[in-house]
């Protein structure tokens, strides 16, 4: 095996069915293509798992990569992407999460793990550097996430050791089950933790003793420390430190964004008491921070009184707070709080379980479904007890959660109604931004090769509502004011590469991307410091394009057209009555939503 | 003397100290070859830095059979990696827990970078500092004590 810098060099392939495991170099070529991370990741699922290939079956496989940046001094670089055919999408799948798991996969000496096959008794895959062992987890099936974490560690003896867990709610096969680093690190969207819950996996255990070089050590401190100084002087850094992404709340909700009782209003009259300021004012005790981050963005908090007292935990984000409190009409931030508490615990998407929660609250709203179907359980906006109960129902696939359990659009087909009402791309349910009120984000939703989301190209630009920007960076004035519909498919074309480096390089988007950190100047600059490769910025948002293309060719592959590439109806046809995003509803057609195969062609 | 003192109400738990730390001293980028060492408890949210407090009395130093560890007038710690059996016992023997052993299974300990610790301008909340200090005696599990006791969690 040659010299590496960055990259730890080897993939490991666990195969489940005969229990083998084997060690091979990385295709240098992939890394000089793909980087790392999600490019990786994506291209092997195209090359490996072939079209129709059922999700839970043992042919499909699940790749967890981390980037060349991870397990070394650089700001933030500190994840891994998960990647499968999703059994909630039934297309290309994958969720990105930091904490400490990446940093100790490459200290073990891993850029990649391949899982392949099927276990027919419960395991979880134990690795410490070159030793990889597959240790009954038999007695931990049913347990919590919590639970896991600490008989793994036992079970080991080692408190050190770094564990990626599959919960429960994966192993009762819901749908949109994830995978959490650290108990609360999630890497939950698209159900990567039932599919390796399906292949008898119910979670690694990682223990790194090795060391990452970089190509120039010097060269590489140098753009390391003007980074960290960049991070610390950013007018975002505390903001972020002192509530994260929680202080979104409060921003879509004064830009008339903030979807709320399932998108049917932009704005929530409770806000201020779900806020991210209420949050770190009243609960917050502490900052924590993800592996060599220079703004510990997380935030630990204690509930010291009410009916959730002795409740504490980390978090929770702004996606979380918003699905449980605006999305579905509760104003009891606490509330919010054991929501996401028990999410994280039972190892559940919290987007997906808050949409079809929102979703089922709505159709009983509009009398679309009794009270009977929904196990006797009141469906008003905003009844806590029903929200709590239906996560617990879902993770159990128990009565009306079962319905639920595979996600809105699935739920819609099997009641045989509210299938306009679903608030999903491509069976994945989107996440809480109207995009009404964000035409950018909007195109991004309905191209992403994930299906609906806004991690794929989160164009943030067109929220400084600047035509001097748009004109600067995309030669069209509209491409950076919000409600806009015009040159937004150059404004997400671009992000879209911008955001698929960021996730194959593996440091974080909240600060690499939105607050301008890592250009494709600059990461021009620092892989060729860390790993010696070297290549322009136009050749490193080349690879950007080029993990979409590979992503949107393993959708195609699976029948996705373009004809897919579409938001819900009502984003397109029913204006948000007010507030500040109030009278303008998505276009369907027109530059608006140009398609990715208008682009000019690249290489 | 000036130590390194700990904040445990104000580590984040990033961990770019060790990071920092084995860039310095080895070139490298390895917690295993890092002088200071997070502990971490995700679950009640406490991290806290541990390295070599430069106690008056050094159990590791006493508990080395071959005589490899010496202590210079200011306390700090010297390996003879010469002389090192690679036994461990000063591991065992810290009573903070700051001796790692690396791959040779010679012992790892702070000597506070000659004077100028490199991890302490890189802690992103000042949860490090150096500082004019009498000897400093919280171990983690007094520090946790006292966290959970100030932030009402139970067990």
């Amino acid at each position: 095996m040659g010299e590496w810098y960055g990259y730890t060099g080897r993939v490991l392939r666990i195969n489940l069915t005969d229990r083998s495991t084997r060690t091979q170099e990385l295709d240098r070529s992939a890394a000089q293509m793909f980087l790392g991370g999600r490019g990786l990741n994506s291209r092997s699922l195209y090359e490996e798992v072939r079209a129709g290939a059922n999700p839970l079956g043992p042919e499909n496989k699940v790749f967890i990569a981390t980037g060349p940046l991870v397990g070394t001094m650089f700001p933030t670089a500190s994840r891994f992407n998960i990647s499968a055919k999703s059994p909630q999408t039934g297309i290309l799948g994958d969720s990105n999460a930091g904490g400490h798991f990446a940093p100790e996969m490459k200290f073990a000496g891993y850029d990649q793990i391949i899982i392949e096959g099927r276990s027919r008794e419960p395991v979880y895959i134990h690795i410490s550097d070159g030793e990889v062992e597959l240790r009954d987890a038999g007695y931990i099936t049913g347990r919590d996430v919590y639970e896991r974490d600490r008989l793994i560690k036992s079970d080991i003896g080692d408190r050190g050791v770094q564990t990626l867990i599959a919960g429960p709610a994966a192993e009762n096969g819901v749908g949109f089950a994830g995978v959490f680093a650290n108990l609360m690190r999630a890497a939950s969207r698209t159900g990567m933790g039932t599919v390796l819950a399906s292949k008898g996996v119910r979670a690694l255990a990682v223990r790194g003793t090795g060391s990452i070089e970089v190509a120039d050590p010097g060269r590489f401190e140098e753009l390391v420390l003007e980074i960290e100084e960049e991070i610390r002087g950013h007018e975002q850094y505390w903001p972020r430190r002192r509530m994260g992404t929680t202080r979104i709340l409060m921003m879509a909700d004064r830009a008339g964004f903030l979807p709320t009782r399932h998108y049917t209003s932009g704005t929530f009259e409770r806000a201020e008491e779900v806020s991210g300021e209420r949050l770190a004012e009243e609960f917050n005790v502490k900052g924590r921070g993800c592996f060599a981050c220079t703004i510990p963005c997380s935030r630990f908090y204690v509930v010291r009184e009410g009916p959730f007292a002795g409740l504490y935990g980390e978090g929770p984000e702004y996606e979380a707070l918003g699905s449980f409190t605006s999305r579905v009409g509760n104003g009891d931030l606490c509330l919010a709080l054991k929501a996401n508490d028990m999410c994280n615990r039972l190892g559940l998407d919290i987007l997906t379980t808050g949409e079809c929660i929102s979703w089922a609250m709505e159709l009983h709203e509009r009398g679309m479904l009794s009270r009977e179907e929904a196990d006797g359980i009141d469906l008003s906006w905003g009844n806590g007890d029903a929200i709590l109960a239906l996560i617990d129902k879902i993770a159990h696939r128990e009565g009306f959660g079962d319905l639920l359990a595979d996600g809105s659009r699935a739920a819609a087909e099997k009641l045989g109604r509210g299938l306009e009402l679903t608030m999903q791309v491509k069976g994945l349910d989107i996440i809480m931004a109207d995009p009404q009120g964000l035409k950018g984000f909007g195109l991004g939703y309905a191209v992403a090769s994930r299906g609906g989301d806004h991690l794929r190209s989160e164009p943030f630009m067109e929220l400084s509502d600047d035509p001097e920007l748009g004109l600067r960076m995309f030669g069209v004035p509209e491409a950076t004011l919000r409600l806009a519909d015009s040159g937004k498919g150059r404004l997400v074309s671009y992000f879209e590469d911008w955001n698929a480096v960021i996730d194959a390089l593996e440091p974080c988007k909240n600060i690499m991307q939105n607050m301008e950190i890592l250009t494709f100047e600059r990461a021009s600059e620092v892989i060729e410091a860390a790993t010696g490769l070297r290549m322009t910025p136009t050749e490193v948002r080349v690879v950007g394009e080029r993990i979409i293309n590979v992503e949107r060719a393993f959708n195609a592959r699976e029948g996705i057209t373009r004809k897919d590439d579409r938001l819900p109806r009502r984003f397109l046809e029913e204006p948000l009555e007010h507030g500040a995003s109030r009278g303008t509803s998505t276009t369907p057609r027109g530059d608006g939503t140009r398609k990715r195969g208008t682009r000019r062609p690249r290489r | 003397m000036r130590r390194l003192v700990v904040e445990g109400e104000k580590c984040a738990g990033c961990r770019q100290c060790e990071m920092v730390c084995s860039f310095h001293r080895a070139g490298v980028f390895s917690p295993l070859l890092s002088r200071i060492t997070v502990i971490k408890d995700d679950e009640r949210g406490f991290d806290y830095p541990v390295s070599c407090r430069q106690c008056e009395e050094c159990p590791p130093a006493e508990a080395c059979p071959t005589g490899a560890l010496s202590r210079d007038e200011t306390g700090i710690v010297h390996v003879d990696v010469e002389g090192c059996a690679g036994c461990g016992a000063c591991v065992d023997s810290c009573p903070f827990g700051a001796v790692k052993l690396d791959k040779e299974t010679r012992p790892i300990i702070c000597d506070l970078c000659g004077g100028d610790p490199a991890c302490v301008s890189r802690c992103p909340t000042h949860a490090i500092t150096f500082v004019e200090s009498g000897f400093f005696d919280e171990k983690p599990s007094d520090a946790l004590q006292r966290l959970m006791g100030r932030w009402g969690i139970d067990g």
